[in-house]
């Protein structure tokens, strides 16, 4: 890379406390930018799921109205998917890519603090379209026509105006992110890193942004046609001239990719926190990148399993059915390589080692209940019911959550410099693990008996007052558990409790702990030749055998 | 793993107490009891693939737990690597293989039992009814032109064809006992049948966000006699639908005596009760600017007999001075 001549130090009221982290085009602080954001509105849209499973606690409950349900589930659904999930991705692509593959910042670090201030605008829209007329967008998180119309008895009032522009917001944050992020990775990896001995979260990061590439801009014409339905009376989505199918078919064009776009970064993670607390290599590196790009191609072929009780015919969900249970096939060879990967090693049962083995247990629970979602004569029982919310928040919870709080407790002392409380991490871990369990595991069979998904009450007894309460128990617990990392980083930090950390505090593999924690602002003074996929552990068995 | 056990323990109780419950009243690890032909073919294919997927749960499940506990640290320290072991080319194919085996199964099973899930049996005098999904209520249309709203009558032992349509939001009709769900999609018609086997009332209800009243849309299948059945659709229906409309479509969100709810007070409102104003509210709505929840064009393909109904049920039940007890239908 070539060097920059800007200063490397800001000058004058550029140095101010608050003021450096404004104008900072620095990629660990976008990245720490991000990632606070983040984790703020990861609270945000938990309260909401706290707000959501009080109401759906007991049968006839009345602590929302039916109005303010259906917001409450429209923005939590938002909230976590376009305002946590995706910018918490980018935020530990933006503060590991450089570092991993030895670089000094990204490709084009202004462009990087565009991005995340559109994620910032593009949050606040979203939040503050509750003050808007008529309250916030209320038609779920993908907006079907016609209940996103606007029509007086759909969605009139601004909501789901702001909702599209915030929309349109985040995906120009998130068109910026990704091209920052292929042509850092693909131009400025260090001496000798070739593409097989690139980390697998780089190679995870660089599949991300690719898929986000190919799918935001189907999500951008489709809210563009439904934004024109609303404001200027085109008929796009309106029948008889218009075709609400074909909204279903843009949005989840985007939508399912959109799936793997939050979970190959977190399969990446998961790929180096295993060998480093396995004290073991990956088991079949080579397998687990290329399952990666597989499960990214397939993903751009799945998208009508969402649609199969829109009444296709069996032709499509045949077609469907099928490249659905293909991209089994790359995500079991992921499984089942990190399962080898603890194969003899020397297990550290260190908090983020639990998350990761908490995320292989619990991903493989919502990947097993998938394939019935597949097999599309299945789907048209469960699909629509709590079965499929069980399901797929094993994925986005149990997968993706677990997965990150892994990544947070694993790279935390790379980040700020200090340990986590190990007591308090395993504290977080066990009441996130059972919470969680006992949140979505009575939803399954709330689905098979009959309860669909987004009604604001029911008026059952019996098994569906039992499982109900039963998860919004569980969703208190994940709450206590949520509250334990949170006062975890207030005591490391505020009550400057947390041990310093070194260099390299879990003996890892990858270039991000050559430098030291936190990295400085030019990241490395020098960068070993890259060897292997572990240069890390090259440097300290070299060091091991020199003399002295 | 010593600090595992104990919420395994408690995981393997829960697991034991749920499943103690569920078995009690046949509900919650399978579909509910199928009632018709197709219903039991999806629970078929469904019990296939919890065959398969429960024996790879436990594999994979039991693997992670077995290295957990096998391969535990046990104070040994960080410094000390586990076997090098950089990848092995054949497990490599073996787990690659066996999932496209297992998959091909379970698709082959989809395959041969989709037919008897997705076809109508042939039979001569099978049953067209068309079920039209409104905010916030489902509307049945028999052939001859009888309607009914919130339950459906058909006799037992026929092949009822449904034709589901849609004239405002998409909906999706759903019956667990008598198979799976359809979307009722504005601008298009979609297709589901049931066969039900045995007497007996089968509920469910709207499985695709409708708005604001999407939970109060339920929908019950009366499952009866043939005879019972023609005398519904020739008379009762006609006679009732007045009744049927108040109860199915106006008190859900103007209460049971039109009090107001959800809706605003309506019982003394001389705009119910002139045929003319009470036909431009049923067919264009009310709007009610900036708010959610306007009401919405609920009468838009009701048919003259359907309109004086409601006109004459209004003025005879509803449209007097406030009664005592009044009930909100929310």
């Amino acid at each position: 890379m070539a060097a920059r001549s800007e200063a490397v130090y800001p000058v004058g009221w550029k140095s101010g406390r608050v003021a450096s982290w404004l104008v900072t085009v620095d990629h660990k602080r976008i990245g720490i930018l991000y990632i606070a954001t983040s984790i703020m509105w990861f609270v945000a849209g938990g309260i909401l799921a706290l707000l959501m499973r009080s109401q759906l606690a007991t049968p006839n409950e009345h602590f929302l109205t039916k109005d303010s349900y259906n917001q409450v589930m429209t923005m939590h659904g938002t909230t976590m998917i376009f305002l946590v999930v995706v910018p918490i991705m980018a935020g530990f692509g933006n503060f590991l890519v450089p570092l991993m593959i030895g670089a000094r910042d990204m490709a084009f670090p202004r462009l990087n603090a565009l991005s995340y201030w559109l994620y910032l605008l593009g949050g606040i829209v979203l939040w503050l379209s509750w003050f808007s007329k008529g309250g916030a967008a209320h038609a779920g998180w993908w907006s079907y026509p016609t209940l996103s119309e606007n029509f007086p008895w759909a969605s009139p009032g601004h909501g789901q105006d702001y909702w599209i522009l915030s929309i349109h917001i985040l995906t120009l944050s998130s068109l910026a992110g990704a091209i920052n992020l292929i042509v850092t990775i693909s131009n400025m990896r260090a001496p000798g890193m070739s593409w097989m001995r690139m980390p697998l979260f780089v190679w995870a990061m660089e599949t991300y942004a690719i898929l986000l590439l190919l799918a935001l801009p189907a999500l951008s014409a489709a809210v563009t046609l439904l934004l024109l339905d609303r404001t200027a009376g085109t008929h796009f989505f309106i029948p008889p001239e218009g075709n609400i199918v074909l909204y279903q078919h843009m949005f989840w064009f985007f939508g399912h990719p959109e799936v793997y776009i939050m979970v190959l970064p977190v399969f990446g993670m998961i790929s180096e926190i295993l060998p480093v607390f396995s004290r073991k290599p990956i088991f079949g590196y080579k397998a687990v990148a290329f399952s990666t790009i597989g499960i990214a191609f397939f993903s751009m072929l799945v998208w009508a399993h969402h649609m199969f009780t829109a009444g296709l015919g069996v032709g499509l969900d045949s077609f469907f059915m099928i490249s659905s249970m293909v991209i089994a096939v790359p995500t079991g060879i992921k499984i089942f390589n990190w399962l080898a990967t603890t194969w003899r090693g020397n297990l550290i049962l260190d908090t983020p080692m639990l998350f990761a083995l908490g995320f292989i247990g619990l991903f493989t629970m919502g990947g097993l209940s998938g394939i019935f979602l597949a097999a599309f004569p299945v789907d048209w029982q469960v699909n629509d019911s709590y079965y499929i919310v069980a399901h797929f928040h094993y994925v986005a919870f149990g997968g993706i959550v677990f997965g990150l709080f892994g990544g947070l407790h694993y790279w935390w002392p790379k980040m700020f410099g200090r340990m986590l409380d190990e007591r308090l991490g395993k504290l977080t871990f066990w009441l996130m693990f059972v919470g969680f369990n006992l949140t979505f595991i009575p939803q399954h069979m709330l689905g098979l008996l009959g309860m669909p998904r987004r009604v604001y009450t029911y008026n059952h007894h019996g098994l569906w007052e039992v499982y109900n309460l039963l998860s919004s128990i569980g969703g208190g617990i994940t709450a206590l558990g949520i509250a334990a990392f949170v006062a975890n980083i207030w005591i490391a930090h505020v009550l400057r409790r947390g041990v310093r950390a070194g260099n390299d505090p879990w003996l890892a593999d990858t270039l991000e702990w050559y430098t030291t924690s936190p990295p400085p602002p030019h990241n490395f003074d020098t960068v070993p030749y890259v060897t292997s996929a572990r240069p890390l552990r090259d440097l300290r068995r070299r060091l091991a055998e020199q003399p002295q | 793993m010593r600090r595992k056990l104990p919420s395994f323990v408690l995981v393997v109780l829960f697991a034991l107490a749920t499943a103690g419950v569920a078995a009690a009243s046949n509900g919650g690890f399978t579909p509910v009891t199928p009632e018709s032909p197709n219903a039991s073919h999806t629970q078929t294919a469904y019990y296939v693939i919890l065959g398969f997927t429960s024996a790879i749960f436990v594999l994979v499940e039991g693997l992670l737990v077995a290295f957990i506990w096998k391969y535990r640290a046990r104070g040994r320290a960080r410094a000390i690597e586990g076997a090098q072991v950089h990848g092995h080319t054949r497990l490599e194919l073996i787990w690659t293989v066996i999932p496209v085996v297992i998959l091909c199964l379970i698709g082959l099973v989809v395959f041969v039992e989709l037919p008897k899930i997705n076809d109508a049996p042939a039979a001569n005098d099978a049953i067209p009814i068309t079920v039209v999904g409104h905010q916030y209520y489902w509307e049945f249309e028999y052939p001859g032109g009888a309607r009914s709203i919130g339950t459906l009558h058909v006799p037992v032992g026929r092949v009822v064809d449904l034709n589901v349509v849609s004239p405002d939001v998409i909906h999706s009709w759903w019956i667990p006992a008598l198979g799976g769900k359809i979307q009722a999609i504005p601008g298009r018609t979609n297709h589901i049948w049931f066969k039900a086997e045995k007497a007996g009332s089968y509920e469910g209800q709207c499985a695709e966000l409708c708005g604001v009243y999407h939970a109060a849309m339920t929908a019950v299948v009366q499952v009866e006699s043939q005879q019972a059945y023609s005398s519904y659709i020739s008379t009762t229906a006609r006679q009732t639908i007045g009744r049927q409309e108040w109860t199915g479509v106006c008190a859900t969100c103007h209460g049971n005596l039109g009090k107001g709810g959800y809706g605003p007070d309506i019982s003394a409102s001389t705009l119910v009760t002139s045929r003319s104003s009470l036909l431009g509210i049923l067919r264009e709505g009310v709007d009610t600017p900036g708010r959610p929840g306007a009401m919405p064009p609920v009468g838009i393909d009701w048919n003259n007999a359907q309109i004086d109904a409601i006109v004459t049920y209004v003025k005879k039940n509803i449209y007097k001075p406030a009664p005592l007890g009044g009930t909100s239908g929310g």
